[in-house]
């Protein structure tokens, strides 16, 4: 009850006073003489917004670029040990190579078969539609962490002899082979793939419901005219649909990519960074939380953020020439 | 264009002042100590600690009678999920508590090189207590010859399980020395079960298993100095008596059909419930090390735990002669902040003294006096432990506990873990963790 009311009070109170910053604002900008008023409103309008990411991103972004500069409890400047030693570790390679991996694989096998289930699924019925994609749009609903603790039971191996409990392995046994700990098996990244296969699971939802909606956007008298030039069902779908729908398929490639580059909770629950399937942000919390070197730590988030800014920058180009042409 | 390049500058300007007001944070406050904690006199001791559930009822309980008697009240603060984050921010604020009772003493040596903790001598006798207690388990709290922790409950390591029924039934008899359990370890597997079970994962703490093995033989093969020298970092992590150590586990336990599942299935083996293979019929392995927690209900099976006398049987993991006889373990340190508050003095007499009962009800409980008496345990194993806990010849805390957090429970894991699992050889395993060793 006391926390019903907390809320209550909460949300309230927290209108009430930007109703009254507003208010305060606009009576300042409704001072000034003639023509200023008119330049520096908008301004003011502004403000809170800018102070709020003044103070909750780019102050905090600042702190971590001259922290990734200094020791671990911050105290004494080290110049760029931080990163010198985090790059001639063969562990930190490894996870950059792993995080790679991961931006380039997930990304696309979400695109293609969300795409696929998206053109497929609309050759059904309505009703089949509608339960497929449902069916497939559940994952989405579930946080990381639950994905992990799911996928568990499909690697969970146990000793020969004994039941297997694990999906993969209920079946690699039922095919005659002994069991496998598939998380630990690291031969040609094998294991990183498996982590993988996680996450395009979680998120192939979430491209098909936007690729969906983007193909049915597709006017039907484009196809006809195809079909009617006598392109085939192939040629019609890569010739007149994808190029038609290829705005929508960028952002989501690059929305997963983004997501992709901060994967945590999958490979945090599922080997914790072990066999060699460590990725940035994990390592990063190893780092900050396990080692208490904030030096560490904030060297790896100023490297992510550098590999982050390109496609950020790739991804406002692109919406910007999304939004010239319409 | 125009408002567009305003904005950016406006931008600009508040980074700028903002990247201009930051600067590196001072380094640690050289704090007072000696203040804090309860006014002096008043009846109230402030207690924090990092058990919860059973345990924590089980000690709150365990005070009750003292607390009417002395009238001196106690509060408790229950700190299960984060002892760490909250003594070290209650000792940064100079909130702190009279009384804490530190799991790891790790953190309690930082803060007694920062001058927070009270010398015990000026609270106890702390010689009477050295012939008191079970040998070394006052050392894991010294620092320059002075004591500043003392243990209130214990727990213990270096013990082997094994499942009862089926022993006798085989006729295996219990292992003095290192040479007769390689011995028996080889019987085992020529009578056509894998000797050992054990289990490594345990989340994001997965490795503690095989570090607490690495441990238990470097004590038990290189005796108690080598391994304080280990721990304190004054012989490098890569001695070649550590190698030694681990290459005797590797020999003893993970080689081929030695464990139950194999080397590498180890490694993704729950540790809580690796045991229980042990008591299936017929039993898939025989010989489990595990600290004495294990016999608790949720480790090993509901039906075992339920007969536990008949169904399970435990012995010392054996040095090298039948007389060397060293345990690993660990216990939860009592150390005083607030020196000058008579109340806390009481207090601490007491949770040391012969008389304190602890909390024996519960099979986590162990007390690090020699003369507790073992019929206040209410199981016949419990009170074997406890026996075995007592009579050891030395006994040494968890050094992985000891060591710094980037090591003890960061590069020292991880590395087990690669070495275990074949990432890594075991070269290249140590010389990666010595490297980690932060300067």
């Amino acid at each position: 009850m006391i926390k019903v009311i907390n809320a209550l009070l909460a949300i309230i109170g927290g209108v009430a006073g930007i109703l009254v910053l507003y208010w305060v604002l606009n009576f300042l900008a409704e001072r000034l003489p003639g023509r200023w008023e008119g330049r520096l409103k908008p301004y003011f309008y502004i403000l809170p917004a800018l102070a709020a990411i003044g103070l909750f991103l780019i102050y905090p972004a600042i702190q971590t670029i001259i922290y990734s500069f200094a020791n671990a409890t911050s105290t004494k400047w080290v110049g760029l040990k931080n990163y010198t030693d985090l790059l001639t570790t063969k562990d930190f390679q490894i996870t950059l190579v792993n995080t790679l991996l991961w931006i380039i694989i997930v990304p696309t096998f979400v695109v293609v078969l969300g795409l696929g289930v998206a053109v497929l699924a609309d050759r059904l019925s309505s009703g089949g539609e509608r339960l497929s994609k449902t069916l497939i749009f559940l994952p989405m609903a579930i946080s990381g962490v639950a994905m992990a603790a799911i996928w568990r039971f499909v690697y969970e191996v146990r000793p020969a002899g004994t039941t297997q409990i694990g999906l993969q392995n209920a079946v690699w046994t039922g095919l005659g082979g002994s069991p496998v700990a598939w998380l630990q098996e690291d031969t040609f990244k094998l294991n990183t793939f498996f982590l993988m296969i996680i996450l395009i699971w979680g998120q192939t939802g979430f491209a098909m419901v936007l690729l969906s909606a983007a193909i049915k956007g597709v006017p039907e008298d484009t196809l006809e005219a195809a079909r009617i030039d006598g392109a085939n069902e192939r040629q019609t779908f890569f010739r007149v649909v994808v190029p038609q729908i290829w705005g929508t398929v960028i952002t989501v490639f690059i929305t997963v990519l983004i997501g992709v580059m901060k994967i945590f909770d999958v490979v945090y629950v599922m080997t914790g960074g072990n066999f060699n399937t460590n990725v940035i942000a994990v390592s990063f919390f190893n780092q900050l939380i396990t080692n208490g070197d904030a030096g560490k730590a904030a060297a790896i988030v100023v490297m992510l953020m550098i590999a982050v800014i390109p496609v950020m920058i790739y991804q406002v180009r692109h919406f910007r020439a999304e939004e010239a042409s319409r | 264009m125009g408002k567009r390049k305003a904005i950016q500058r406006v931008a600009l300007a508040a980074a700028v002042a903002l990247g201009a007001s930051a600067c590196l944070s001072d380094s640690g406050s050289s704090g007072g100590g000696g203040g804090g904690g309860t006014k002096a006199g008043d009846k109230n001791v402030e207690i924090v600690f990092g058990f919860g559930g059973s345990q924590s009822k089980g000690f709150q309980e365990s005070l009750k009678g003292f607390e009417q008697q002395s009238g001196i009240k106690i509060k408790f603060t229950e700190a299960s999920q984060s002892f760490d984050t909250l003594i070290r921010t209650r000792v940064r604020a100079n909130n702190v508590p009279d009384i804490a009772l530190f799991p790891q003493p790790g953190i309690l040596k930082d803060f007694i090189k920062q001058g927070k903790m009270t010398d015990l001598s000026t609270q106890l006798d702390v010689n009477k207590l050295q012939s008191d207690l079970v040998p070394g388990v006052l050392d894991a709290g010294e620092v320059d010859g002075k004591f500043y922790g003392v243990p209130v409950s214990m727990n213990v390591k270096s013990l082997v399980f094994y499942p009862k029924q089926a022993w006798a039934a085989k006729g295996y008899q219990v292992p003095k020395t290192q040479q007769e359990l390689t011995d028996l370890t080889n019987k085992i597997k020529s009578d056509g079960t894998p000797p050992w079970c054990m289990g490594m994962e345990s989340q994001s703490a997965t490795g503690w298993v095989a570090t607490d093995w690495l441990e238990a033989n470097l004590l038990e093969e290189a005796g108690p100095d080598t391994y304080d020298k280990w721990v304190n970092h004054q012989i490098p992590f890569n001695d070649p008596a550590v190698k030694k150590a681990a290459q005797d586990f590797e020999s003893l336990v993970l080689a081929d059909g030695n464990v139950l599942g194999g080397r590498k299935q180890t490694v993704s083996t729950a540790f809580a419930t690796s045991a229980n293979p042990m008591f299936d019929n017929p039993p898939k392995c025989f010989l489990h090390r595990q600290g004495n927690f294990i016999t608790q209900a949720g480790f090993f099976p509901a039906k075992v735990v339920a007969d536990i006398d008949n169904q399970v049987g435990v012995f010392q993991y054996p040095g090298q002669t039948a007389d060397s006889k060293p345990m690993l373990g660990g216990g939860d340190l009592a150390a005083v902040f607030n020196g000058k508050d008579d109340d806390t003095k009481q207090v601490m007499a007491f949770l040391t003294g012969k008389d304190y009962p602890g909390w024996s009800e519960q099979a986590g409980f162990l007390s690090p006096r020699k003369d507790y008496p073992l019929t206040n345990y209410k199981s016949k194993l419990t009170q074997q432990i406890a026996q075995l806990g007592q009579q050891a010849t030395v006994f040494r805390f968890d050094g992985s506990d000891q060591m710094p957090g980037a090591v003890g429970s960061g590069s020292f894991w991880k590395g087990m873990v690669a070495w275990v699992s074949g990432q890594k050889d075991l070269d290249t395993a140590l010389k990666d963790i010595e490297s980690s060793w932060p300067s």
